[in-house]
Parts: structure tokens; C-alpha cells; sequence
């Protein structure tokens, strides 16, 4: 074997040699002093780049509070605070290219801003556009009413409290000049729309429908009611319908937003576990000897004999499947620096286990010996598997 | 946008598992731990627009990715310096405070003078990495692990040797 290269010394330091590596890079060490000495200046290196890397650390109460992924809305934000360096940081998606090197809350804080201005933009807007159920009830309400005739009401009575026109639900009173300007719009469409007989009987309606004031609907929906009910409810009822057109189609976009930004969401997620749909996961393979046997790495006999230190033991006139190594001790005095040596055999498709691990010097096999598990010389033996005891009994004769 | 709710199980698993070690290998290489904390958010955040199959590789392969923009962006913008600033500073406090400061700052000048795939293998075994993660992480052969990592140590501890003779000299 010639000279072991450094990468190959610190590939053994860091275990990340298969075990017939270091049996053969040990056998080498024995043998050649320069690479041994080569070894101890590797360990020294490495133990102090450890060091020095691991010196490495934040001093403590320097750094921010460990974060957390904070519990994300499905709904749209709240109103937050930008985050603070002591508080959960929360996860952001990706920023552009061009503006990754900017503070990440920064950009997080724009994001929810922005978000939230759409949102209420839009619930402001629907809410604008639909039509009111409670205003609707008062005016159906006031449009059976009998004993208030809109025409007898003047513009001085609205002023008094007791008035009828007065206890019609204001809440506070307000003078009728601007509120007239407010309903000019309304009213001027409900003029051109009676006929010239009632013009006198609607212009008293519309005055009380100006100090009434609440809104242009209202006043529009009385002087309908109370002059030409036909002509107004069909322009009333045109509105309400154009109303409710837009507010479906706004709902519709509303809900198409939402799709759109579940699906880009879900686009990202990772496929659905298996565990998900079992149905249509594939059976799984049957297990191999191997891995019914639970031997981690199959080994030669040569191998094995090195592993034990002492010959090993077979089952006379039966042929081994393979020997492996495998974890564990077999009884408390068990040498736990050797592994346990696995024989296994198939009889008639059972597998029968045969181990075998050395003891520590002087070391009785303590009380788990039982009469499947047996010593010869320092060697613990232990014959299990699939037949039952009589069966591995009979084996047990047969082991040399 | 903000991601769903049944993504925040995963993520918070990434998180309790990574996170830590990937800002302590991030502080390492930066020497900011605000900065190293940032880095981990925007992996974090990455990981999410695009889920890895094999997380731990993955998320320390981005973040250093980001870090060597990052440092080529600073470098353009000329505030290198401010980079290896951090707790390099002499503190005003104990003397081990002071004495720790200035190993930190010997240890991380003397990781400033290896190659970036050296000293990036450095610190993902100083995390743990096997060299089958290293490996995939750095996109380096599994054998050519062993070979970095001597390297790698070999110069760091000579470089710190250095580093603290020319210290000692010049005080």
C-alpha cells in the first residue's frame, strides 16, 4: 500500500471510511511510521481547526431573540406594527432581484400595507354599492304608514320635534340646505318622471324628502310613494338592480382574487404526502433475508474471524445464506467493543440466527444466558429465528 | 404574500430543525449576526417559494449562494469593512471579553484568507455535515471532500498562526 494521502487521513479522523478502509489503512499505519506520524499532525490540525471554528460564536446577548415562523392569516391582515428585532420575525416571500438587499421587515411591512389597502379599497367600494337592508325596511315602513300624509308636511314642521317627518329615524337634526343639495340629484329625476298633476303634491313631498336628509334614496323612495308609486318604484327598483349587478360582479372578482392567490399559493406547496393516499401508494416490497436479519454490513469469514477475535461458529452440515455484523450485546458481559457476529441460515425458508459475540476477559455471561444462549471458550452464542425451540434445540447440537 | 396555514407546519419543522445552525454557520462566515439572521430568513423564505426535496442541503447551499452575493454587492458598494466589523471591535468590559474579541477577529481573518469552497466546507462540517451533505451541498465530488476539508484546516491554522505572530510582534 503506498503513502496515505491527507485527505484520506482526515476521511478516517471524520469516520468517514467503510470499515475494510480503516481495517487496511490500520494495517498500513502499523507498518509505516512515516504516515503514522503523518496521522498524529493530522489530528492536531484538526483538533485545532475545530477549535478555532468553534470559537466562532456570537457573544451572548449580542444577537436578536431566536425567531420563530410566526402563525400566518389565511385572511386578509390586520393592521401591524412593523416588526420589531425582539418580537417573531415573520417569513416573507422573495423579494425582486433588484431590491434584495433592502431590510426584509421593511419590505414585509409594505407588502401587508399594500395588501390591506386593496382589500379595504374593495370591501369599501361593495359596501358603498349594495344596497342597505335596514334603510330598505324604513322606507317600506314609512310607505304604509297612513296617518302621515308627506303633502300636509311642511318645511317649518320638519324643524319641530314632534313632527312626523322629524321622528322618521334622524338621528341627529341638521339644516335642510345642504341636505337639499345632497338629494338635488335624486329629486331631479323623480321630477321629470311624474306626470304635471301631481308636480304641486311632489314638491311638497320633496321638500320634506330634503329635511329628511338621510340619504337620496329615502327622499326619492316617499315622493314616489306618495305621488306616483309606478314611475318611481320602476326607477327605484332599476337602481337596485344595477346596485346588485355591480355588487355581484364585485363579489364574483372578490372570489376570483381569492382563487387566484389560493392557487398561487398551493402551487408551492410540496405534492401531498404519501400518507395522504394510501390507495395509491405501491405495495411495498418484500423484506429481504438481509433485512429480516437486521445485519447492517455483510461481511467475509475472514472478516468475521477478525471481528470476533476467535474463530466462528457454524451450524454443522447447513450452509450459511451470509454473516454479517449487527449491533448490541448479547448478554451484559458482552465485550461492547466487539460487534455481534450474525450467521444466518435458511432451514426450509425459516431463518435461523446464529449469534456469536466475545465476552471481556473473565466475564461470566451473567444471568440472560438461558439455553438458547450458551458460551464456548469466551464466546457468547445465541441460536434464535423463525423454528420454534425444539427445532433450534436440535440446531443447537449441531453448532461446532 | 403570505404563505397558508398548512404550510407553516413544515416550515416551523425546518425551522426548529435549521435554523440555528444555519444563522451560527451564516455568523461564522459573515461575522454579523444580524446580517447572518437576515440571510436565514430570506433561505427560509426561499425554501418556501420552492420546497426542497433534500432540506438541509439545499438551505445551506442558498444561504451561502446568498452570502457570496451579498459580499460581492457590498464589495462593489465598498463597505467590505463594515462587513468584518461585527463584535470585532474592542469591547469595553472584561478582559476575557477583550481576549475573546480579538481571537474572533484572528480566527475570522485567518477564515477570510481560504478559498470560498474551502472555507464553506469548513463550516458546514463544523455543522455537522457528513461529506456525502458536504458533497452535495458544495457540488464537489464525494472523495474531493476529504481533500478540501485537509486543506481547508491545514491553511486556517496556519493562517491563525500567523495572524497571532504578527500580533504578538506588533504589540
Amino acid at each position: 500500500m503506498s503513502h496515505l494521502d491527507e485527505g484520506t487521513l482526515h476521511a478516517l479522523l471524520d469516520g468517514e471510511l467503510e470499515l475494510a478502509e480503516v481495517r487496511e489503512i490500520q494495517t498500513h499505519l502499523g507498518t509505516c511510521s512515516a504516515c503514522d506520524s503523518r496521522l498524529q499532525d493530522v489530528k492536531q490540525f484538526l483538533a485545532e481547526a475545530d477549535r478555532l471554528v468553534g470559537a466562532l460564536e456570537a457573544p451572548a446577548g449580542s444577537s436578536r431573540a431566536r425567531p420563530e415562523p410566526a402563525p400566518l392569516p389565511s385572511q386578509p391582515l390586520t393592521p401591524r406594527e412593523p416588526p420589531s428585532w425582539e418580537s417573531a420575525p415573520e417569513l416573507l416571500l422573495p423579494d425582486p432581484p433588484d431590491t434584495a438587499g433592502q431590510r426584509h421587515w421593511t419590505r414585509g411591512v409594505r407588502w401587508a400595507a399594500m395588501i390591506l389597502v386593496v382589500f379595504g379599497a374593495g370591501r369599501l367600494i361593495q359596501a358603498a354599492l349594495r344596497p342597505d337592508k335596514p334603510r330598505l325596511e324604513l322606507t317600506s315602513r314609512d310607505l304604509t304608514r297612513p296617518s302621515n300624509p308627506p303633502a300636509a308636511v311642511s318645511q317649518e314642521d320638519t324643524g319641530k320635534p314632534g313632527s312626523p317627518v322629524a321622528r322618521a329615524s334622524r338621528p341627529a337634526p341638521v339644516s335642510g340646505a345642504p341636505l337639499g343639495k345632497a338629494a338635488a340629484p335624486a329629486r331631479k329625476t323623480v321630477v321629470t318622471q311624474p306626470p304635471p298633476a301631481v308636480v304641486d303634491e311632489l314638491d311638497s313631498v320633496e321638500a320634506a324628502a330634503g329635511d329628511l336628509g338621510d340619504s337620496a334614496q329615502d327622499s326619492q323612495t316617499l315622493a314616489v310613494g306618495r305621488s306616483d308609486a309606478a314611475a318611481g318604484q320602476s326607477t327605484g327598483d332599476q337602481d337596485l338592480a344595477t346596485r346588485e349587478a355591480a355588487a355581484a360582479a364585485l363579489e364574483e372578482l372578490d372570489r376570483e382574487r381569492l382563487r387566484s392567490r389560493a392557487n398561487a399559493a398551493t402551487a408551492s406547496l410540496p405534492p401531498p404526502r404519501a400518507d395522504v393516499q394510501p390507495a395509491a401508494e405501491p405495495a411495498p416490497a418484500p423484506r429481504t433475508l438481509e433485512q429480516r436479519a437486521q445485519v447492517y454490513l455483510r461481511i467475509g469469514l475472514d472478516e468475521a474471524v477478525t471481528q470476533l477475535g476467535r474463530p466462528v461458529h457454524v451450524i454443522e452440515a447447513m450452509t450459511p445464506e451470509f454473516i454479517g455484523l449487527t449491533p448490541g450485546r448479547l448478554v451484559p458481559g458482552a465485550d461492547p467493543n466487539r460487534p455481534v457476529v450474525r450467521v444466518v441460515y435458511l432451514d426450509r425458508g425459516r431463518m435461523v440466527l446464529l449469534d456469536q459475540q466475545r465476552l471481556r476477559t473473565g466475564q461470566a455471561p451473567g444471568a440472560a444466558a438461558g439455553n438458547l444462549r450458551w458460551t464456548q471458550g469466551d464466546v457468547m452464542l445465541y441460536l434464535h429465528g423463525d423454528p420454534g425451540s425444539d427445532v433450534l434445540r436440535n440446531l443447537q447440537r449441531r453448532v461446532r | 404574500m403570505l404563505l397558508q396555514r398548512d404550510m407553516t407546519a413544515d416550515l416551523t419543522q425546518l425551522f426548529e430543525l435549521y435554523y440555528e445552525s444555519l444563522v451560527r454557520m451564516l455568523y461564522r462566515r459573515t461575522g454579523d449576526r444580524d446580517r447572518a439572521e437576515d440571510l436565514a430568513q430570506e433561505t427560509f423564505a426561499r425554501a418556501v417559494a420552492a420546497p426542497p426535496n433534500n432540506p438541509r442541503p439545499w438551505l445551506f447551499a442558498v444561504a451561502l449562494n446568498l452570502v457570496r452575493e451579498d459580499g460581492r454587492r457590498a464589495l462593489r458598494q465598498g463597505r467590505r469593512l463594515e462587513l468584518l466589523r461585527s463584535d470585532d471591535r474592542p469591547a469595553e468590559g472584561p478582559e476575557e471579553d477583550l481576549e475573546r474579541n480579538e481571537r474572533s477577529a484572528s480566527v475570522r481573518a485567518a477564515l477570510a484568507t481560504l478559498g470560498e469552497r474551502d472555507r464553506e466546507a469548513l463550516l458546514l462540517k463544523a455543522e455537522g455535515f457528513n461529506y456525502e451533505e458536504i458533497a452535495a451541498t458544495l457540488g464537489l465530488s464525494k472523495g474531493a471532500v476529504g481533500t478540501t476539508l485537509a486543506r481547508a484546516r491545514r491553511r486556517l491554522v496556519e493562517a491563525y498562526r500567523s495572524e497571532a505572530r504578527g500580533k504578538h510582534v506588533a504589540s
